[in-house]
């Protein structure tokens, strides 16, 4: 935990009165002004813990600050600063859009202020649908919505519960245009997903959770570099029938009818063994025609690490 | 006090009330307009009088506090059940308002509805029966008493029913048939010895009571009594509710 957390959680458990743990001790800070991402499976606590920020679910164990301010005990300091985007699309049908704009930022505790409000729609495409009613608008219309009336008093912090859970792809990107847009002016951005790709494109840092407990947290970037492991492919010019012993300590694996010599290496390691596995090639007489690198996505490591037993 | 948070739930509220405009005012006004039809002509002119007043103008009172306790509870519940329903209590429940300001805003729009209805029920009747109003300070602090405490009720039950079919059971199986045991449309002193004493354990036959005393100076119970047990009824509720948040029953797990 860090003083220029924005949120603070301390060892966070949450035990509903079916008896579920929904999380086990989890302790995490967020940074100010970042985007981070929480990627878990489904059931693995992120919605909960999002929820017990938000004062929507009350925490069994734990405490949690939001810019210094108790949830609990200072919850209006807390909750006037936290803008939610829920995972459901839960509108009210039969408002209007700019009514129910109006509605979420006297809720909380926003005087008037029409060209704010006009700001926010126009940022998510909206402003020239303000006066229909929200039972006429499509999905992707009501998740843009959504993010407006999260907007609409003008929060620090913005938490995105799958953002763009059943949104297309154009609008995808749309959307993470406009977190970009949120983190350059200074919103701290909170959001879980089930697209790793997202996380991968918009996050700063990353934490993982599963069966309720926070398994890592790190930045992104790192975490790709610790985790992800780098292949390089060399594409021979003569197939090879099996590999010569010679080069039996670099690991290799022959593949594709032997066309294709597959080095996986450590990006981490003080010599990754690329220019001794291309000396005993040469030495060894094996021509190549090209090769390259590749390396392992967010998907592949999140995978890997929510498959490891807990 | 978040004065905002309120102003924006009362409202939401009452616009609610305008977009259904036929459902919420003219379709309890038509019923009641009807309850005179039947009860005032046809069954009024066979008793003349109750009390020295004329049977049409005697079930004024009762007709109104009718509409004004279901009214009252199907407001405050719907407009507590269904954001519940629909899920978006969620903006309500993380927003920056006390468990007061939340009351203060859908009990004040269910007792604001449901009065303005009592008062056009009233304004309806007079056009209809001639009606006198002896204590009429009297008359709006009951009527005004009586849509709070019973939107409390309503507020209370929108939190606990978890199906719409729930939702209806106490104003269906409970408030009406309280309200007609209640002397809405008689005086207790019409009923058997032992049958009057089985209606004092009605609590609505208090509110009625009050009420009509403010217009007509009779009452089936003292003032005194009425007004206690009104008040005793509000700060029940008050306190399930205050409990209701304090437990987060039913809203946050």
């Amino acid at each position: 935990m860090e003083s220029s957390d924005i949120v603070s959680i301390e060892s966070v458990s949450k035990t509903y009165d079916t008896g579920f743990k929904a999380l086990r001790n989890v302790t995490l800070g967020i940074r100010r002004g970042e985007i981070f991402a929480l990627l878990g499976p489904n059931g693995a606590g992120k919605t909960t813990l999002i929820s017990i920020v938000c004062g929507l679910v009350n925490a069994t164990e734990g405490k949690v600050t939001v810019n210094g301010h108790d949830i609990v005990k200072d919850y209006r300091a807390a909750r006037s600063l936290i803008g939610l985007v829920p995972q459901e699309l839960t509108t009210d049908s039969f408002e209007s859009v700019l009514g129910t704009v109006r509605f979420s930022r006297g809720l909380f505790g926003k005087g008037p202020n029409p060209a704010h409000l006009e700001r926010v729609l126009r940022d998510v495409w909206l402003w020239d649908r303000k006066d229909d009613e929200i039972r006429t608008h499509s999905g992707g219309m009501k998740r843009r919505l959504l993010i407006a009336k999260a907007l609409s008093h003008e929060p620090q912090i913005l938490f995105l519960d799958e953002p763009t859970a059943g949104v297309d792809v154009e609008l995808r990107k749309d959307m993470w245009g406009t977190v970009r847009e949120l983190r350059d002016s200074g919103v701290t951005t909170i959001l879980t997903t089930h697209y790793i790709d997202e996380a991968e494109e918009l996050a700063d840092r990353i934490g993982v959770i599963n069966n309720g407990e926070l398994i890592l947290v790190e930045e992104k970037t790192r975490l790709m570099r610790m985790l992800g492991k780098k292949q390089m492919t060399i594409e021979l010019h003569e197939p090879l029938s099996e590999l010569p012993e010679r080069l039996g300590g670099f690991g290799l694996e022959l593949v594709n009818g032997g066309s294709e010599l597959v080095f996986t290496y450590d990006t981490q390691a003080d010599r990754t063994g690329i220019t001794a596995l291309l000396d005993e090639l040469n030495d060894a007489n094996i021509g190549f025609r090209d090769l390259h690198t590749t390396q392992s996505s967010l998907e592949e490591i999140f995978v890997n690490l929510v498959k490891r037993p807990t | 006090m978040n004065f905002h948070g309120v102003k924006a739930i009362y409202l939401f509220e009452m616009a609610r009330t305008w977009r259904t405009l036929l459902q919420s005012v003219l379709a309890p006004v038509i019923s009641t307009s009807l309850y005179f039809v039947v009860f005032g002509a046809a069954i009024g002119s066979r008793i003349t009088e109750v009390d020295g007043v004329s049977y049409g103008a005697f079930i004024v009172p009762g007709l109104i506090m009718l509409s004004l306790l279901m009214q009252s509870v199907m407001n405050a519940s719907f407009g507590i059940y269904f954001p519940r329903f629909i899920g978006t209590i969620y903006e309500i429940l993380s927003a920056p308002v006390s468990y007061f300001e939340i009351v203060l805003g859908y009990v004040g729009a269910a007792a604001t509805k449901s009065a303005l209805l009592g008062l056009i029920i009233l304004a309806t009747a007079s056009l209809i029966v001639p009606i006198e109003i002896a204590h009429p300070i009297w008359m709006l602090f009951f009527l005004v008493l009586t849509a709070v405490t019973f939107s409390l009720l309503g507020f209370i039950l929108g939190i606990w029913a978890d199906s719409f079919e729930r939702l209806q059971i106490v104003p269906m199986l409970i408030i009406t048939p309280l309200t007609f045991l209640g002397g809405s449309f008689y005086s207790i002193d019409m009923l058997p010895p032992v049958w009057q004493t089985v209606t004092l354990f009605n609590p609505i036959v208090y509110l009625i009571s009050g009420f009509r005393w403010s217009f007509y100076e009779n009452a089936d119970v003292s003032l005194g009594i009425s007004v206690t047990m009104t008040l005793a009824f509000l700060i029940l509720c008050l306190m399930i509710v205050r409990s209701i948040f304090r437990k987060g029953y039913r809203l946050r797990p």
